[in-house]
């Protein structure tokens, strides 16, 4: 017994170590998706739970009451987005307090929550912020703690593709639940689970690049694309967008290529494109640090990137200058939520200036989780689609006049929806997926030498069908699927054009 | 084995327990039994088999956690029809749940079997390495599960309501609760605990000592995996990083807290963790002294930490030192670690 | 001084029970036994003397199976068991103890007896107690009062004495009543007392039990033995009846000598 006990403890100190040091570094190694920002979870303080503290002895109350609507938000704060918690809630927040007349608890945090918002006379109370980490399997824990514990009928959220298609199987087995999906962008908790009661106001990860193709086929004359990007369902999802796009319009795709997640040596994968003589153009769909690193073994292997034969989705961004040279300026860059600053209307600009009215500072992830102004936030993707949900949850509570005791009657209004919404109207469609428009932006040379992003064009009414490529019967997007057809796109053709900042309508 | 052997204080207090946990639908709200006490029992089972690995094996293992995912991802593969990702199988439910329990025992021998020369620290870091291989096979091979993982996975119709499943839970931990500790005076058990003490001795007896220690990681494998059926019946769903290396080491963490050469331990440290994870975040004013969600696992680090420092145990360790002082003038009890019986309550 | 070709001569025996020839062991360069041939006759009590490092327990090890000899045979009863694995040895009517008690410290001493008994009877693998264990329970209690620790059944072996051990390391030896038996120094850190009940017992033992004998004491060895083996730095020195070794000057001046002075 005595050789256990002291072979088990020094094992066990080791893998308590090992333990320690994974707690210790939080999610920062943990690369499973690396969106534009940079992942930080240093600052998500301060969560403030309103309402009941450990009140684990409550009876099951959570079929009663329907007087107030009990909200609870999905975000993360582990994980790699874990740095986009503030932003999140924010998000919902700032819907509340310009549309429900809420005010918010700090001026600093959007952690603290909010409180007074109240839409025909029914009041919408916090319950809860679930603290995800990326993995379905915390955020269904946390879902049903914010449910079944704090009782909230509403969800907001949640973040990442992955959960959202745990979270609407939840809702499909929770009938009476209503859950307004956040930025969650895989294709198939819409268009596969079809819950009743799961809405998404916003687009899933392929319509993003819906309409790259027609510029880059039609204006740009490419016939032939190589597609690289991430072996994971983002990956495959951006990527089969722009497959379905391209192909649409009758380009052809020649190679497809996925490295794993978290590769750092890419060389191998750039060898298997093809040369650049050979093809028209590159489609560059890989994420996080890949970016940079996967384009850089492209300048190694087959020479200097040129911005006219390259594409890519929204990981393909102006800092990619900084390694790679102006060169890339001209390269075209599929959309996300919301547009790049160079575009302003007057509903932009309202919706800007209520978020540095609601908060003096929000420690968002765009300005690395420091003090910066709110609107740094408002105007990125993660904080405007917990946005687009919030204000949802509020007409759909205005168009029931406040009753949410009949749930069909509820979902059946929120399902009819049309939003205005700053960046674009937004409705949904018949599996309660967002039509959306859809900004593509273009890398430039200013005219002091750098390049910057700027909108070329708005793409109107884009769902998650493209053309009938996705459907209920096909498979999600994977490695060999879509298959390239050519197909009619409601949008083809229809792109608006955006000449220094203002749409030409 | 009279009536008065068997009402020992250990066994009245296991009796006792047992009525309340039976109780507790009746007694709680849906939440704690649905929630937090079906996952002690889950994760006490799978906590379990590596109390069952250290304490009779002296082989401490990180991939258990890998097959109760085997076990999950294997139902999930033969039980979907018609789903986005796997194999489709659209098997009947129970037969799935044969299928997913024959593959992740035979799965436990093949590993078992490549661990077999093994100990120590080498047999830890190898568990290691097939946890993270594990995850790797599961995120790459789109047939059985790619990063999405498999979804809409229904339990069967008898197990529908989740107190069912609660139930369930109970009945599995208390068998393997059992069956685990009359093990250890069985002959397996006996070979099992010679093995670990003393390999070359067990050899020269006429023991094939690596076939004893597969077949030991192939029979916690067999219950590991039947804790990995009933958690992805709790669960709906099971992707790459419900196992990947976190998920194993919290499994690891658990057995230590509750105190690794004890099976009431097991369980102690799934309900502790699991009663962490749950409520800490709710106590007044824990967010003003820095421990918000987001540092859960750094507060769970140190708790660990403090344990080891204070009882290298674990808590089923405190509390049968307890008991022993209390009963010291009473009994002249044998030696061996009997437990704390009432450690669970 | 030191021979690399084994001296003594090997008489032929019909019927050897063990029979080994030509042993080498080479742990790295270093060569712990060079060239070992020795013939065992059913029935034989041998006794192995050397100086440390002569290669007795490497010897031992070798025809147990414990380790495999880089060059030469083993065979036992006309078996050829050089690459046997050491499991095996029990199936062939083999036992051993350990020059450093190796019992199962968490178990108690009739678990240890236990297994020993359970181990020759190829009774492994059972996951739950059946009326077989009680019988096989009870043969542990019998071999554990000849071996003088009867009143100890439930105590962990971890907790016994030195002597103790060592009864129950020949406990769990006689047990299942081999007909091979290698002892390492079973004598050694034993009590005055304790090497004569040790005499007694090993004296007890049937005639047709083979007994290999590494032992430091020599009152212990002679009295046991018919014949004794000399080794010295990994080779026989010389082997003959107790009596022509006591009276061999070489072994003196190698291995008694050396005793004497330490």
């Amino acid at each position: 017994m005595t050789g256990l006990r002291r072979r088990a403890t020094f094992a066990l100190s080791l893998a308590t170590g090992l333990a320690l040091l994974t707690a210790g570094c939080g999610g920062d190694g943990d690369d499973t998706a690396g969106l534009p920002a940079e992942e930080n979870v240093d600052e998500p303080a301060d969560a403030g739970d309103d309402g009941d503290d450990g009140d684990e002895e409550a009876p099951d109350a959570s079929t009663g009451d329907d007087s107030t609507v009990r909200l609870g938000i999905l975000g993360q704060c582990e994980g790699p987005f874990g740095g986009f918690h503030e932003d999140v809630v924010g998000g919902t927040a700032l819907a509340m307090v310009n549309h429900a007349g809420a005010t918010v608890n700090s001026t600093t945090s959007a952690l603290d929550g909010f409180s007074g918002a109240e839409v025909a006379g029914t009041p919408i109370e916090l319950v809860g912020i679930g603290c995800g980490d990326d993995t379905p399997d915390r955020i269904l824990q946390e879902v049903r703690r914010l449910v079944e514990q704090l009782d909230a009928n509403v969800i907001i959220g949640p973040l990442s593709g992955d959960e959202g298609l745990a979270i609407a199987e939840y809702a499909k087995a929770n009938p009476e639940l209503t859950v307004l999906a956040g930025i969650s962008g895989s294709q198939e908790q819409t268009l596969h689970v079809q819950a009743p009661n799961y809405f998404r106001f916003y687009g899933d990860g392929a319509i993003w690049n819906a309409g790259l193709g027609d510029i880059l086929h039609n204006q740009e004359g490419w016939d032939t694309v190589a597609v690289i990007a991430d072996d994971y369902s983002f990956g495959h999802t951006s990527a089969g967008g722009f497959i379905a796009d391209f192909c649409a319009v009758g380009g052809d795709v020649t190679h497809r290529v996925f490295p794993p997640l978290g590769t750092t040596d890419y060389s191998s994968y750039i060898a298997q494109l093809p040369d650049p003589d050979e093809v028209d153009g590159y489609f560059w769909a890989v994420g996080g640090t890949g970016t940079q690193a996967s384009l850089e073994a492209f300048v190694n292997a087959k020479g200097d990137l040129t911005g006219d034969q390259h594409a890519g989705n929204l990981f393909f961004n102006p800092d990619l200058a900084q390694a790679l040279g102006t060169d890339i300026a001209g390269a075209y860059i599929g959309g996300f939520a919301t547009l790049p600053g160079d575009v302003q209307t007057p509903a932009i600009e309202e919706y800007l200036a209520s978020a540095d009215d609601t908060w003096e500072t929000l420690p968002g992830s765009l300005s690395g989780n420091e003090p910066a102004p709110p609107s740094v936030a408002a105007a990125f993707g993660f904080f405007y689609g917990y946005y687009t949900a919030g204000v949802a949850l509020v007409e759909g509570l205005a168009a029931v006049d406040g009753d949410i005791s009949d749930k069909d009657a509820l979902h059946a209004a929120i399902g009819g929806l049309t939003l205005e919404l700053p960046y674009g109207d937004i409705s949904l469609d018949e599996n309660r997926s967002g039509i959306v428009d859809v900004g593509l932006s273009q890398l430039a040379v200013n005219d002091d030498g750098e390049i910057v992003q700027e909108t070329v064009a708005i793409v109107p009414g884009v769902d998650q069908t493209f053309g009938g490529t996705f459907s209920p019967d096909t498979p999600s997007p994977s490695r060999d699927f879509p298959e390239c057809e050519e197909r009619d796109l409601p949008w083809e053709g229809n792109a608006i054009p955006v000449v220094d900042g203002v749409p030409q309508q | 084995m009279t009536a008065r052997r068997l009402l020992t204080r250990g066994n009245i207090g296991l009796a006792l327990l047992v009525v309340v946990l039976l109780a507790m639908p009746n007694l709680a709200s849906a939440f704690f039994v649905n929630f937090v006490l079906t996952q002690t029992m889950m994760l006490g089972v799978a906590a379990a088999t590596i109390v069952f690995l250290a304490r009779y094996g002296g082989m401490v293992s990180l991939a258990q956690f890998l097959l109760v995912g085997v076990a999950g991802f294997m139902f999930g593969n033969a039980a979907v029809e018609g789903g986005a990702r796997g194999l489709n199988l659209g098997m009947n439910p129970w037969l799935a749940v044969v299928f997913a329990i024959v593959i992740t025992t035979a799965v436990a021998f093949v590993l078992g079997a490549l661990a077999s020369r093994t100990t120590g620290l080498y047999f830890l870091m190898l568990t290691l390495v097939y946890a993270v291989i594990g995850f790797f096979v599961f995120a790459q091979i789109v047939e059985l599960s790619g990063p999405g993982g498999i979804t809409s996975i229904q339990r069967p119709d008898l197990m529908g309501p989740p107190v069912r499943l609660y139930y369930a839970g109970l009945v599995l931990s208390v068998l393997v609760y059992l069956g685990f500790k009359a093990l250890g005076r069985a002959t397996f058990g006996l070979t099992l605990q010679g093995v670990r003490d003393d390999p070359i001795r067990m050899a020269s007896l006429g023991y094939n000592v690596p076939m004893h220690r597969t077949l030991a990681f192939t029979l916690a494998g067999f219950v590991a995996g039947l804790s990995g059926v009933l958690h992805v019946w709790w669960n709906g769903q099971i992707d790459p990083a419900s196992i990947a290396i976190g998920p194993s080491l919290i499994l690891l963490i658990m057995a230590v807290i509750g105190g690794i050469s004890y099976f009431e331990g097991a369980w102690l440290g799934a309900f502790v963790y699991v009663l962490a994870f749950t409520y800490l975040r709710d106590l007044p004013l824990i967010d003003q002294i820095g421990i918000t969600e987001a540092r859960f696992n750094t507060v769970i680090g140190a708790v660990v930490l403090l344990i080891m420092v204070l009882s290298p145990e674990g808590l089923a360790g405190i509390a049968a030192r307890v008991w022993r002082r209390v009963n010291k003038p009473a009994s002249a009890a044998p030696t061996a670690p009997a437990g704390g019986p009432s450690s669970a309550a | 001084m030191t021979q690399t070709t084994p001296a003594p001569a090997v008489p032929a025996i019909a019927d050897p029970v063990i029979q080994v020839r030509s042993v080498v062991v080479a742990f790295g360069g270093l060569l712990a036994l060079k060239g070992i041939d020795l013939d065992v006759t059913r029935g034989e009590r041998l006794a192995i003397l050397g100086p440390n490092g002569a290669g007795k327990t490497t010897l031992f090890n070798v025809i147990a199976g414990d380790i495999t000899p880089t060059d030469g045979t083993v065979a036992i009863k006309g078996r050829d068991c050089t690459f046997l694995p050491s499991r095996h040895r029990p199936r062939l009517g083999m036992a051993r103890t350990y020059q450093k008690a190796r019992s199962f410290d968490g178990l108690t001493i009739r678990e240890n007896i236990y297994l020993a008994l359970a181990g020759h009877r190829g009774r492994h693998w059972p996951l739950w107690r059946s009326p077989v264990d009680r019988r096989l329970d009870e043969e542990a209690t019998e071999v554990a009062e000849s071996v003088w620790l009867g009143d100890h059944l439930d105590t962990a072996a971890g907790e016994l004495a030195h002597g103790q051990k060592r009864q129950l390391e020949l406990g769990m030896a006689i047990a299942t009543q081999p007909d091979v038996m290698l002892l390492d120094e079973p004598a050694s850190g034993l009590s005055r007392g304790e090497r004569e009940r040790l005499v007694e017992l090993l004296d007890s033992l049937a005639g047709e039990v083979t007994l290999l004998l590494i032992e430091h004491d020599m009152e212990v060895a002679f009295s046991l033995s018919q014949r004794v083996v000399v080794m010295a730095d990994g080779a026989m020195v010389t082997a003959g009846t107790p009596e022509q070794i006591q009276s061999d000057p070489d072994v003196h001046e190698i291995y008694l000598g050396v005793e004497a002075s330490s």
